[in-house]
């Protein structure tokens, strides 16, 4: 009878144990789709290259058609942070992360690269592409 | 043996609804805080798999809600060997909660009940972290933010399982033994 009763309970253990995950597993597989397109459409990388040559990686959806709106909404997401001055060609960049680069005291500015390219654009008309790799590096101009 | 269980008997009788620590229970608990926190370590490389469900869980079982003390301990050793964070928060009531929860079935013996109460625990771990956001930016950043972890849950979840199933009768049976010298409930 005792065995039969706790047989009878870890069953019923186990089917718990089965529904949580079954419940658990299809949130996921709603909710987490749903999350995305609520993000963007588009995925694309962005990796920061500091002052110590030290890399940290964002990834990230947007529906942004240019980069700079890409990282306005990744700035409000992440740990990630933009200042500029705006001139005639957009966002001039000197500040990703804290990090200032001054190209009037040392020759410092942030270079923008696309896809392991050195960028054509700014960030106000370099248009984002699903799986682009963005790369905001700090590099000195060393030429006097 | 006959001599070891009077004195035990004793132990009991006069400790029994004690609330201090004698120095032999604060020298367990140390035991029971140090294992916590090098299972933790030890296993701190893999996603989600850990042993400190486990311990908790088993120590809960055996020596009572004197075990709150390794808990909350273990949490302040965690504080500082990674920093402050928002997890420091959520372990000062997860882990607190998983002992508590324990006790109350602290009479079930079956591994396979034990496994899923661990299993269950570790599916939801994601959901009760995620309380914490609710209270840092509302109810739709504590969603995402579970939404985003459950694939880790479902790991934590099926590892719990099976640790417990493998483990728990050979440490049950070995904190028990340790028990009848150590800590009264």
């Amino acid at each position: 009878m005792g065995e039969k009763q706790s047989g009878k309970k870890i069953g019923i253990g186990l089917l718990a144990f089965a529904v949580v995950l079954l419940v658990l597993f299809g949130c996921w597989k709603v909710f987490s789709s749903q999350e995305k397109n609520e993000k963007g459409e588009k995925e694309y990388t962005l990796v920061v290259k500091d002052d110590n040559g030290k890399e940290k990686k964002y990834h990230s959806n947007t529906d942004a058609e240019y980069l700079r709106e890409a990282l306005e909404e990744l700035e409000k997401a992440e740990d990630f942070t933009l200042e500029g001055s705006e001139s005639d060609y957009g966002l001039y960049i000197e500040k990703v992360n804290g990090v200032e680069a001054s190209f009037d005291k040392d020759g410092a500015y942030w270079a923008v690269y696309v896809n392991g390219e050195y960028g054509q654009y700014g960030i106000d008309q370099q248009p984002v592409a699903d799986g682009d790799e963005f790369k905001l590096v700090y590099e000195k101009n060393t030429e006097k | 043996m006959a001599m070891n269980l009077n004195w035990y008997m004793k132990r009991i009788r006069k400790n029994k609804f004690s609330k201090k620590l004698d120095v032999r229970e604060i020298a367990y608990l140390g035991m029971m805080t140090a294992t916590l926190e090098g299972a933790k370590i030890a296993l701190s490389f893999l996603p989600n798999i850990e042993l400190v469900s486990f311990f908790i869980i088993l120590y809960a079982v055996c020596f009572g809600k004197k075990v709150l003390y390794a808990v909350f301990t273990f949490v302040g050793i965690e504080c500082m060997v990674w920093g402050m964070g928002v997890w420091v928060f959520m372990y000062l009531y997860i882990w607190p909660l998983l002992c508590l929860l324990a006790l109350q079935f602290k009479r079930q013996k079956s591994a396979i009940l034990w496994a899923v109460f661990s299993g269950i625990f570790g599916l939801t771990f994601g959901a009760l972290c995620s309380l914490i956001y609710l209270g840092i930016g509302g109810p739709k950043m504590a969603f995402t933010w579970w939404i985003a972890g459950i694939p880790y849950d479902i790991i934590h979840g099926l590892s719990n399982f099976v640790l417990m199933l493998i483990l728990y009768h050979p440490v049950s049976h070995i904190l028990q033994k340790i028990k009848m010298y150590g800590i009264n409930e």
